[in-house]
């Protein structure tokens, strides 16, 4: 089920609630496009096309269907599936990140301090090959269930919990050792 | 423990992605700025038509105010379609245009007295009474002032045309009384000095 209460009001008026839905998930789906694609523009654009698809697959589903989606994780499938096409058509060159990563919110000591620890994170999360990327990001970073994972990456829970292991091991020969007990 | 993670998962999505997502599906308002005898005004358009005219000190109040009234962004236009610059001229000049006008919003009532203003020309005006009998509803003089005071369209949906039967201006949505005084002036309606300022007779040209 959804939990976002946005299902039946999609069901019931698309146009006149696409625009809350693109509200509701923009800032997490376009996390998740910048950590795959480790570029801002990149990352807008994958997330521009995934909202484009997703309103043009609603718009060919009957409402009973609409109204019983779980839309969390069928919008971060979308995602990864632009993602991966982009990659296979464009076999995109990897883009230094420019870093927009932090909170303003945050005094520019902590920001800068903040900013180099992300960026020593993207690099090694850059290091992973794509399937424990994204079973990594969406576990440790946009915390999905191994349920919900297992449905974006349409593999068994298993596979998943055994990719996001691997992939932290991964990690910890990249990072230094002990923040990743 | 500090979660490793944390420090990459406050990200934000640019301010550009929800407006590219609403006009590549063309489910934006979009809105441009118009100069008028009244001054600037602000008009907001959509696929279904023509959704807005406000007069606002800038366009930021306007969007601020749009948002108020619809529920929805109105992103600016980054250059104004010809197409609809022409219409826009010729409607105001009291030409033949085609325009459409999204009344999504409004009661099949309010729908139809904006109908029936849309079809007062240029240089004509008509009693409140008039609407309320054309469409059938004759003792809702009452409520045909009200519906037209909720016009989210004036000017393009001429609603300064209608005036009090007995011989006073009326309010006016956008602007107040001064701006129906100058609107109709600058459409040939003679108001009459010797009743007063708030009163028209009508002019025959």
């Amino acid at each position: 089920m959804d939990e976002t209460g946005l299902a039946p009001l999609l069901a019931c008026d698309l146009d006149a609630h696409f625009e809350v839905l693109v509200v509701h998930f923009q800032d997490r789906l376009y996390r998740f496009a910048l950590r795959l694609s480790s570029n801002t523009e990149d990352a807008e654009e994958i997330t521009q096309d995934a909202f484009i698809k997703a309103y043009r697959a609603l718009k060919t589903y009957p409402a009973d269907r609409i109204k019983a989606m779980a839309l969390r994780p069928w919008l971060y499938q979308i995602v990864l599936n632009v993602w991966k096409n982009r990659v296979r058509r464009k076999k995109l060159p990897r883009v230094e990140m420019d870093g927009e990563i932090v909170s303003p919110a945050e005094g520019p000591d902590r920001q800068a301090e903040a900013t180099a620890r992300g960026e020593e994170i993207m690099r090694a999360l850059e290091t992973l090959p794509g399937r424990l990327r994204a079973a990594v990001v969406l576990r440790h970073v946009e915390g999905l269930s191994y349920a919900e994972i297992a449905s974006v990456l349409d593999q068994p829970v298993g596979t998943v919990k055994s990719n996001v292991h691997r992939g932290l091991g991964a990690l910890r020969e990249v990072r230094s050792l002990e923040v990743w007990t | 423990m500090t979660d490793p993670f944390d420090d990459i998962r406050d990200v934000s999505a640019p301010p550009t992605l929800l407006p590219g997502v609403l006009i590549a599906l063309d489910l934006a308002d979009r809105y441009l700025s118009l100069d008028v005898p009244i001054g600037r005004v602000y008009v907001a358009f959509n696929r279904n038509g023509i959704s807005a005219v406000t007069q606002t000190p800038d366009a930021a109040e306007f969007e601020w105010s749009f948002r108020a009234q619809f529920g929805r962004p109105a992103f600016p236009v980054t250059e104004a379609p010809d197409a609809l610059l022409a219409d826009l001229h010729a409607a105001l000049a009291g030409k033949k245009a085609r325009l459409e006008f999204d009344l999504r919003g409004l009661s099949p009532f309010e729908r139809a007295v904006l109908m029936k203003a849309l079809e007062i020309p240029r240089g004509q005006i008509r009693p409140y009474a008039w609407i309320a009998r054309e469409i059938g509803r004759p003792k809702a003089v009452r409520a045909v002032g009200t519906a037209l005071a909720h016009n989210p369209i004036p000017l393009l949906i001429p609603c300064h045309r209608v005036v009090r039967s007995d011989g006073l201006i009326g309010n006016y949505g956008l602007g107040g009384p001064a701006n129906k005084r100058t609107l109709l002036a600058w459409e040939g309606v003679a108001l009459d000095p010797v009743r007063g300022h708030d009163r028209w007779k009508a002019h025959s040209v």
